[in-house]
């Protein structure tokens, strides 16, 4: 018989038939929407032009392809087109706006402001700045995770050139008061605003006219797009001058030579258009299910605290049990996966800077873990979780000799531990 | 375009909540399932004729890449969740 016969490829390890665990981790990254690959798809087979040829047809598709997907990604967050830089990720975005700013003014002007709660990339970046000789003043947070207002306004001065803040924390979801901080930045001639919104592109309705940012980061595999890469928003109106990192064919207005990974970008551009129509929608789900979540925990499970401001981002929910330790709970969960803070740092046993920033004691950041709920979670995962996390509480407790000693009404932090007195 | 029929409506519907339970990652096939079922639900209500051909043509659209993504997930999706039916483990009928 003529045709062929659809055969399902085996793949390697496919025999052991082993359940996966449930995926709660969309901090860290999101699954790609399948809607994205199949705009990606054609442009890994047949169109395969550079995007940056101008001489035959090759190109001028990619070239297409990539503006509309320019396009969709300046809508998402009420840009101007030509005002959206694409890059290889957040990381490399803020990178290039921290670093980029405050050398291109540092004849002038040398410091710096950030909080003490950004990622790693940032602090990063300002420590580096810090080696080159520039004043950098990380603001303290409250303990609801959000900055003051007045030290920030107090912290500006004449010779500050860069106020960077990201919109959505990574770990705990807090969200930051973006339009006032803008207004405050707004104020002061020559301050440049940046933020760091990875994890709020997408998911929260941004506008950077309306909050008066000047420099923005986004991320690709945040907002269920394909790893590697990411965009800088560089404001043109009032130009936003920043010395480039990467030096080379002037692609990009300059700011990030190279040639654009055409497919990513387009995925990019994808996955912005798909997130502006589905974020009412998205954040409607994911506040049920993130409240469905705490409330099932908190019927469950006594002395959960949770971290950072309950009003931030529904998607993000950072819980500490105390009396427990949260590796070994997440050792326990081998059917969850989850985190118990930033993927970056989830090697290390430290602590979260973040939740210590936040004024957690030492044990209750160290029990600490992050719930990430996204557009694909269903409500059976949730019920699931809620049902595998009290019963790993409470044997963990059981066995814990701390816990023993709560139920039985000592305090615990009233006990002097060092034996230095035999 | 002419306005499309409840039953032209009816036929897209079927086929699309077809495709989207063929998706073999549970997290997917969740989503389309719920999703187009939210998104007939919406052209049902629509009152206004115009807008709810437009709506139509744009689930249209959606088929055409959501039959495409099933099959591109089913040929790389992988083994089952926790939360999901384990397939049964068979025995031997005379063991």
């Amino acid at each position: 018989m003529l045709g062929f016969k659809l055969v399902m490829p085996v793949r390697e390890g496919n025999l052991k038939e082993k359940a996966r665990p449930i995926y709660l981790d969309m901090q860290a990254t999101t699954p790609m929407d399948p809607r994205v690959l199949d705009a990606m798809l054609p442009y890994y087979t047949d169109q395969y032009g550079n995007p940056h040829s101008r001489t035959h047809a090759y190109g001028w598709e990619a070239e297409d392809a990539v503006e509309v997907a320019r396009k969709h990604v300046a809508d998402l967050i009420g840009a101007d087109t030509k005002d959206i830089i694409f890059t290889s990720g957040a990381t490399e975005t803020n990178n290039m706006a921290i670093k980029g700013i405050a050398r291109f003014h540092k004849d002038k002007k040398r410091h710096i402001i950030t909080t003490q709660t950004e990622h790693k990339c940032v602090l990063d970046s300002c420590r580096k700045l810090q080696e080159e000789g520039f004043d950098v003043t990380y603001l303290p947070v409250q303990p609801n995770g959000i900055i003051s207002l007045a030290e920030l306004e107090a912290a500006i001065r004449p010779d500050t050139s860069l106020v960077s803040i990201m919109t959505v924390n990574n770990e705990t979801g807090v969200i930051q008061p973006m339009k006032e901080i803008g207004a405050i930045v707004r104020k002061h001639r020559g301050v440049y605003f940046h933020t760091d919104a990875a994890q709020a592109v997408g998911k929260i309705h941004l506008d950077v006219n309306d909050m008066n940012v000047d420099l923005m980061s986004i991320s690709g595999h945040k907002l269920y797009g394909p790893k590697g890469v990411g965009a800088a928003y560089v404001r043109r109106r009032p130009r936003v001058r920043l010395e480039p990192i990467i030096s080379g064919g002037g692609q990009e207005r300059g700011l990030r030579s190279g040639t654009l990974p055409s497919t990513l970008v387009i995925g990019l551009g994808e996955a912005a258009r798909i997130a502006q129509q589905e974020m009412t929608r998205d954040h409607h789900r994911i506040s049920l299910l993130s409240k469905r979540l705490v409330d099932g925990i908190n019927a469950r499970v006594d002395h959960v605290v949770r971290n950072g401001d309950p009003n931030g981002y529904p998607g993000c929910v950072n819980l500490s049990f105390s009396y427990v330790e949260g590796e070994s709970l997440l050792m326990a969960l081998k059917d969850i996966a989850l985190s118990s803070g930033s993927a970056c740092t989830s090697a290390s046993l430290e602590p979260s800077y973040v939740l210590r920033a936040l004024g957690a004691a030492e044990d209750m950041a160290h029990s600490s873990l992050r719930f990430g709920i996204g557009r694909f979670t269903t409500e059976a995962e949730i019920d699931f979780v809620v049902e595998k996390i009290a019963a790993t509480v409470s044997k963990l407790r059981d066995m814990s000799p701390l816990w023993e000693m709560v139920q039985e009404g000592i305090d615990i932090n009233a006990i002097d531990w060092s034996q230095s007195q035999h | 375009m002419s306005h499309p029929t409840p039953n032209s409506i009816l036929r897209l519907y079927s086929s699309m909540l077809r495709t989207s339970r063929s998706f073999s990652s549970y997290n997917f096939r969740e989503y389309f399932v719920r999703r187009t079922k939210s998104t007939f639900r919406e052209i049902q209500a629509e009152k206004d004729p115009l807008r709810a051909a437009s709506l139509f043509r744009k689930a249209a659209e959606e088929h055409t890449v959501l039959k495409r993504s099933a099959l591109v997930n089913q040929l790389y999706g992988g083994w089952r969740l926790v939360v999901e039916k384990q397939k049964p483990v068979r025995q031997r009928s005379d063991s």
